[in-house]
């Protein structure tokens, strides 16, 4: 029987390095997602998923269960991605270059021509009005979109009310249906 | 306002599941009246999906294994005793987590300065007994010092010249004058 997050987290805090490793597998790729949404290079998303997941091992001494574990992680990963966009300088390709390799490998399924240049356009402007965005606007857009969490969830996640997210979610959607709306 | 406007701001949040029973459904039903509603639904719905799978397609391609054996060997490294404290630290004081820092600095700063309005003759490592010069003040060529003592609360203020400019006036009075 598959054991639950929390099972799986007091055997971390008993020192079962497996257990951990298991949250790793269970989690890795959607931190990723959440990260890569708000950074712009897969290199530093790699990166800072990495560092997400030695912090939380760092950390799980002190996790209570006060929230799930995903909001826990989560929220190591957005305070992260937030504090390396704010940092970041250095920054050769955007987001946009860097995921050129996912838009083409996307486009190679095309059945109807027409429809694929559509969307192919809006991928490639979807990505650089999301990169538009301030980190916050990002944070609560890409947590909606990726686990389809909650407005308590997401709030808990940035440290910030339900009426927050809710209205940082709205700004945001105009924001990208303002820019988007040739493509859609 | 009218219902489309109204139906308009809801529409994001019926997408998410954030509305009641009866909100959801008068949404619904609007949106299946009203072209426009209708319109703004799809587009909301098309940008969530896309950006869906774009980022569901990329973190495909996160392999467990190499970013496992990163973080493992960087959990069992052993860590110099500087590093814990750098990352204490780094977490303490990073923005906006030391926001608090800010008015508590200033409220301490406001509190020592306005202290001397509640204990005349309070500095930092003075005697509460001792003289203590409060002020000099330099107007049209004479100074002023104020000394206060505590603890008879009397209060001198002593009127100078100031002995440059005496000195000056004295050489050009000298200059002046004739000799006899």
């Amino acid at each position: 029987m598959e054991l639950t997050d929390w099972e799986l987290v007091r055997k971390c805090q008993a020192g079962e390095m497996d257990a951990f490793q298991e949250l790793v597998s269970r989690y890795h790729q959607k931190v990723y997602m959440v990260v890569l949404g708000l950074l712009r290079q897969r290199e530093d998303a790699m990166e800072v998923t990495q560092e997400t997941f030695f912090r939380a091992y760092r950390k799980i001494g002190s996790f209570q269960g006060g929230s799930t574990f995903y909001t826990w992680i989560y929220r190591i990963a957005v305070n992260i991605a937030i504090d390396a966009q704010r940092r970041q300088k250095r920054n050769p390709l955007d987001f946009r270059d860097s995921m050129d390799g996912v838009l083409e490998a996307q486009n190679e399924v095309a059945k109807d021509p027409f429809s694929d240049l559509r969307d192919k356009e809006l991928r490639e402007h979807l990505v650089k009005a999301i990169n538009e965005l301030t980190p916050e606007h990002k944070a609560v857009i890409v947590l909606r979109t990726i686990e389809g969490l909650s407005y308590r969830d997401i709030g808990e996640i940035l440290g910030c009310s339900e009426g927050t997210v809710m209205s940082r979610l709205h700004y945001a959607r105009k924001k990208l249906q303002d820019k988007l709306r040739t493509f859609l | 306002m009218t219902r489309c406007e109204d139906t308009g701001k809801s529409i994001g949040r019926w997408l998410d599941g954030e509305l009641n029973p009866a909100q959801s459904a008068a949404v619904c039903e609007h949106m299946s009246d009203c072209p426009a509603c209708g319109e703004e639904r799809r587009q909301l719905e098309k940008i969530e999906t896309t950006l869906r799978s774009v980022l569901v397609a990329e973190s495909a391609r996160v392999e467990l294994a190499p970013l496992w054996r990163e973080v493992r060997q960087r959990i069992e490294r052993k860590r110099a005793w500087y590093e814990g404290l750098l990352e204490r630290s780094r977490e303490l004081f990073t923005a906006p987590r030391a926001a608090w820092a800010v008015p508590v600095v200033i409220a301490l700063l406001l509190g020592v300065f306005s202290l001397d309005s509640y204990w005349p003759g309070w500095r930092f490592g003075a005697s509460r007994n001792s003289f203590a010069a409060v002020d000099s003040i330099d107007a049209h060529g004479r100074s002023v010092a104020l000394l206060r003592e505590n603890e008879s609360k009397t209060t001198v203020i002593w009127l100078y010249e100031d002995q440059e400019v005496e000195n000056e006036a004295a050489e050009e009075e000298s200059k002046s004058s004739p000799a006899f």
